[in-house]
């Protein structure tokens, strides 16, 4: 038994080494934290900008943050591109002019917040609860993001395309006949595609959040993208034995990248509230992916017992599935 | 004129291209039904308050200048400022006005936001004794929602390659490629009927897409249907590279995923971070799909004066483009004779 399932094992990896999935795999690493390091981290909004035209100088005790403009056109040009604010003080009483943004409470604060660069700064600074900084707080979400996208449609997608190439190969069919377990069929595919995606984790996470903060954050992140790759993996299995062809299969990916993957980004990302959102399962594996790297405990026994449930009832499945698939093979 | 024919038969059986076809349609409809309040909702400042602790004439002032949460307690609201996904700054009473706190992570803008609120509040009577003007917008589009559309546009656009890059894997893979061999048809041939099955899907694609969510001038329809051929040609011959080089389905795949990301998130985040005019703009244009958002992003926002440069730079690309796949196809050719 346990020799067989070595040798099951040996196979596999050498079916994913030939499938270039790891090759994938290496890109994608490279590809995100690329994006993560160049792009992401150095993303920013600043304060509006705000212009003042003042040729009599009756403005003395104006800000710093305000630039001089010499003349009105150049005013005009300034506050023309809908995010500055000019200040016109070339009649008595100032005139603040903005093009709307769109919407009546953004313009009254930029008019208000204008306004008040023209009287003497005060020494007020906002107090800060939290412990991140901004860029390792858009460190710690994109990673997670990545990581959740990764995982749950790469793994899924590269289990299905080892399946299809077994089937094209007609490994199923010799598995039926096989002195070996089916659960150690299952078992193998799913050892290999955690191990990958739990060293995929940990460079990912040690990356893009340098060594001290990435290794803190590891072993509670291991949990979450174990949970995650296995049922990922499980449920990827199960499409692939149960549909007939890769492009079918492909379509399958798709709706899953698009219309599973998606609406939990944007509830979890932006302050967005859909209560529906609860009822997604994905949505909570996202939390739990994201709390993790955040660090925020979150989830309580009740959230690992539906993972476990979940888990087993796939397995079950997909055993069910397979068998159903070698009786059919012959 | 036959060949085509058959190309346009095959595809139709092919689900993958269906799909890709439909779903920037679809995304189109959705864009469109979404109304103009929820995108700028989200825009808009974030102040989280705890029940009966401002004023009502504080609470009123604040939400004259943003949208509010109201939570039971401090603690509910520290958790939501703190909360890594929220903007929100928290606003307390203080003994003479209002205090703020931030978890720290927040854009520069709303950290000034956070510095500057208690000052404004004090003094909120002499921002309404002063004169503000406020101009109303060129366009009327949705800032975040022509953003919204142009990214479906590019993205129907490019998605042509799908058609002709999964047309040419299928066939290698089901050992047409090599019954293509024999047949008496140049190589010429093949290219045209394969480009014109990218071409014709993306152009149709975009152009569904177009009527679904985008609103023109009359006057500018001709330059958007330019933009889009060009682009859809482009996107075509990138198919074309794509089904040349790829194996097998997966790589067709993975190609065409890295090929999307590539066209997509650049542009974007040019157009977002890069101010118009700099190096690092002019470099976007090495990107042909940043040639076609820049362009489309322009007509949504009424200002056609400097679409002739994307318009050359989409020109330049087909031309480019073309070529090298002449000469790489030359340069099989030559290694197939040895």
């Amino acid at each position: 038994m346990w020799r067989g399932f070595i040798s099951i094992l040996k196979k596999d990896f050498k079916l994913i080494l030939s499938s270039k999935f790891f090759l994938l795999a290496l890109g994608s690493l490279i590809l995100y934290s690329c994006y993560i390091n160049f792009v992401y981290v150095k993303l920013d909004q600043d304060i509006y900008p705000v212009y003042i035209y003042d040729p009599m100088n009756t403005h003395t005790r104006v800000s710093s943050e305000v630039t001089q403009v010499d003349t009105i056109e150049d005013l005009k040009e300034k506050y023309s591109d809908g995010y500055s604010v000019g200040i016109d003080a070339s009649s008595i009483e100032s005139e603040i002019v903005i093009v709307t943004s769109g919407i009546t409470s953004t313009d009254n604060f930029r008019a208000a917040y204008a306004l008040s660069l023209l009287s003497p700064e005060s020494s007020y600074t906002v107090e800060n609860i939290g412990q991140n900084d901004k860029e390792m707080k858009n460190r710690r979400e994109i990673t997670s993001e990545f990581l959740f996208f990764e995982l749950a449609a790469v793994g899924f997608l590269g289990l299905a395309s080892l399946i299809f190439k077994e089937k094209q190969m007609g490994v199923i069919r010799v598995h039926g006949i096989l002195p070996v377990n089916k659960s150690a069929f299952i078992i193998s595919k799913l050892c290999l595609f955690l191990l990958s995606d739990l060293v995929f984790t940990c460079l990912l996470s040690i990356i893009n959040l340098g060594l001290s903060a990435g290794w803190n954050v590891l072993p509670v992140v291991f949990i979450q993208a174990g949970i995650l790759s296995i049922i990922m993996a499980l449920a990827g299995l199960y499409c692939a034995i149960r549909v007939p062809d890769f492009k079918q299969f492909s379509l399958l990916y798709l709706v899953l990248a698009i219309f599973i993957t998606t609406p939990v980004f944007l509830a979890a990302q932006t302050n967005i509230n859909w209560n529906w959102i609860n009822y997604h399962p994905m949505y909570h594996l996202f939390m739990g992916m994201k709390n993790s790297y955040f660090s925020t405990p979150s989830v309580g026994s009740s959230y690992y017992l539906v993972c476990a449930l979940a888990i087993v009832l796939l397995f079950l499945l997909v055993h069910r599935a397979l068998t159903h698939e070698m009786a059919k093979e012959g | 004129m036959k060949g085509i024919k058959y190309q346009l038969k095959n595809i139709r059986r092919d689900k993958i291209c269906i799909i890709s076809f439909l779903l920037p349609v679809i995304v189109g409809l959705a864009i469109n039904m979404l109304s103009g309040v929820s995108f700028s909702s989200l825009s808009e400042t974030s102040f989280g308050i705890v029940k009966n602790d401002l004023s009502h004439k504080s609470v009123q002032w604040l939400q004259s200048n943003g949208s509010i949460a109201e939570f039971e307690n401090v603690d509910e609201l520290k958790a939501s400022v703190l909360d890594p996904a929220s903007e929100m700054i928290g606003v307390l009473r203080d003994e003479n006005g209002i205090k703020t706190f931030l978890s720290g992570d927040e854009l520069q803008i709303n950290r000034i936001i956070g510095n500057t609120l208690p000052k404004l509040y004090a003094e909120r009577e002499a921002v309404v004794a002063s004169i503000i003007r406020v101009i109303p917008a060129a366009n009327s589009n949705d800032g975040m929602k022509s953003l919204l559309i142009v990214i479906t546009m590019v993205t129907a656009m490019f998605m042509g390659c799908t058609f002709n890059a999964m047309s040419m894997i299928g066939e290698k893979e089901d050992g047409i490629a090599f019954i293509n061999e024999v047949l008496p048809m140049t190589r010429t041939d093949f290219i045209a009927q394969k480009v014109f099955l990218g071409f014709s899907g993306g152009v149709l694609a975009t152009i569904l897409t177009a009527l679904t969510c985008i609103r023109v001038e009359s006057g500018h329809i001709f330059l958007l249907l330019l933009i889009i051929i060009l682009s859809a040609f482009i996107s075509a011959l990138a198919g074309l590279y794509i089904g040349h080089f790829a194996n097998g389905l997966m790589g067709g795949i993975t190609y065409i995923k890295i090929l999307m990301i590539l066209f997509l998130a650049p542009p974007i985040i040019t157009y977002l971070v890069v101010p118009a005019g700099s190096t690092l703009h002019l470099l976007s244009y090495l990107l042909p799909s940043s040639a076609t958002f820049y362009g489309l992003m322009d007509m949504l926002n009424g200002q056609v004066q400097n679409i002739e440069i994307s318009i050359i730079a989409l020109l330049v690309h087909c031309i480019v483009w073309l070529l090298l796949f002449f000469i790489l196809e030359n340069h099989r050719y030559k290694k197939s004779l040895v």
